[in-house]
């Protein structure tokens, strides 16, 4: 289990000291992919809970929404309508149901080894 | 064993994803916070470029009014420059012709170019009954000296004495006086300025020398470099 925490550690590291420039409006979509990445992420987490995690489908999950995330913003910003917002909706509800699914899974466990 | 495996690369790919992760994370969190340290201003900080600006501003326009006035202090400056030159100028002048004057007064001692001219009494002769025929008398001086001054002598000195504008030559018997100096023959005068001039303004025909010549006067004359002549002596 600790071999992800400190793969985390070592991303951020990385994260902080390259010095890296981007263009402004491109940290839009950095800020869209995290969020899709972030909604992988605690999906994983609750398929593993739920016992119906596939590793192939997080990972490919995991790229995908990022990618998806990213040019969508893209054309947004290309088309001048603001798709990014649906992109922000749509991870943003899942990323709640999934945390609230965790959440109800943890308590159930914690009560069930209380009861214990 | 298989299972364990499968534990083993899903921990790998799990971090890796986490990897990904981290690094987006804190990519995009940096780059935010350039952001908003570069692009956002607090109202004081706003309040604080306003005020440095015009200071700025008013330090700009002082700049600007002390540059103009040093302009014009320079100008000035220049001005009294060119009227001390003007000045200088004016007593350079000034002192040029206060010594040529004193030159042509004979204040000062001058030297320069000119002719000598010595006037002898002729020779004894005893048929003629008055001597006063061939005796130098001070209308010849005067005829040489009034020559020499017309032809541009500057100076002009008998017997080494130094003439001034209101000089006196009187016959006293067998001498002249000049200023109150008695001077026997011969006489010299010594002049200065262009010899050629005065030479040949002498030679002239029919001019002094041919007169004084008639007179049975004994008439030499000569150019002379290097003159000198002492300042005149005594009173005035």
């Amino acid at each position: 289990m600790w071999l992800p925490f400190m793969g985390l550690v070592i991303g951020v590291i990385i994260g902080l000291l390259t010095d890296i420039r981007i263009p402004e409006e491109y940290s839009n979509y950095l800020s869209i992919a995290i969020l899709a990445a972030l909604d992988t992420m605690f999906g994983g987490i609750r398929a593993q809970l739920q016992n119906i995690y596939d590793e192939k489908v997080f990972v490919s999950g995991f790229f995908f929404n990022i990618l998806l995330a990213a040019s969508l913003a893209f054309l947004g910003v290309h088309l001048g309508v603001d798709l990014y917002l649906a992109a922000v909706f749509a991870f943003g509800v899942r990323l709640f149901q999934n945390i609230a699914v965790i959440r109800r899974i943890l308590l159930a466990k914690w009560s069930s080894n209380g009861e214990k | 064993m298989s299972l364990k495996k499968k534990v083993k690369t899903n921990r790998v790919v799990l971090s890796l994803v986490c990897i990904v992760l981290g690094f987006m994370i804190a990519f995009s969190y940096r780059i935010n916070q350039n952001e908003r340290s570069k692009g956002m201003i607090t109202d004081r900080q706003w309040e604080q470029n306003i005020s440095l600006r015009n200071q700025l501003i008013e330090q700009e326009e002082t700049n600007r009014a002390l540059q103009k006035e040093l302009n014009e202090k320079q100008e000035m400056v220049r001005n009294y420059e060119a009227e001390l030159a003007k000045e200088a100028e004016i007593y350079f002048n000034l002192a040029e012709d206060a010594e040529k004057y004193r030159m042509f007064l004979g204040k000062v001692k001058v030297k320069g170019n000119g002719v000598k001219v010595t006037l002898s009494d002729g020779e004894y002769n005893p048929n003629e009954e008055n001597i006063n025929n061939y005796l130098v008398h001070e209308h010849h001086v005067f005829k040489v000296i009034n020559e020499l001054y017309i032809s541009g002598a500057t100076a002009v000195a008998i017997n080494g004495q130094r003439l001034t504008h209101n000089s006196y030559i009187i016959c006293d018997g067998p001498v002249i006086t000049v200023d109150g100096y008695q001077h026997p023959a011969p006489f010299e005068i010594t002049a200065i300025g262009d010899p050629e001039v005065l030479a040949s303004a002498l030679n002239i025909t029919g001019g002094v020398k041919d007169q004084l010549v008639n007179d049975e006067i004994i008439f030499s004359l000569q150019e002379q470099d290097g003159i000198v002549m002492d300042p005149i002596v005594g009173k005035k």
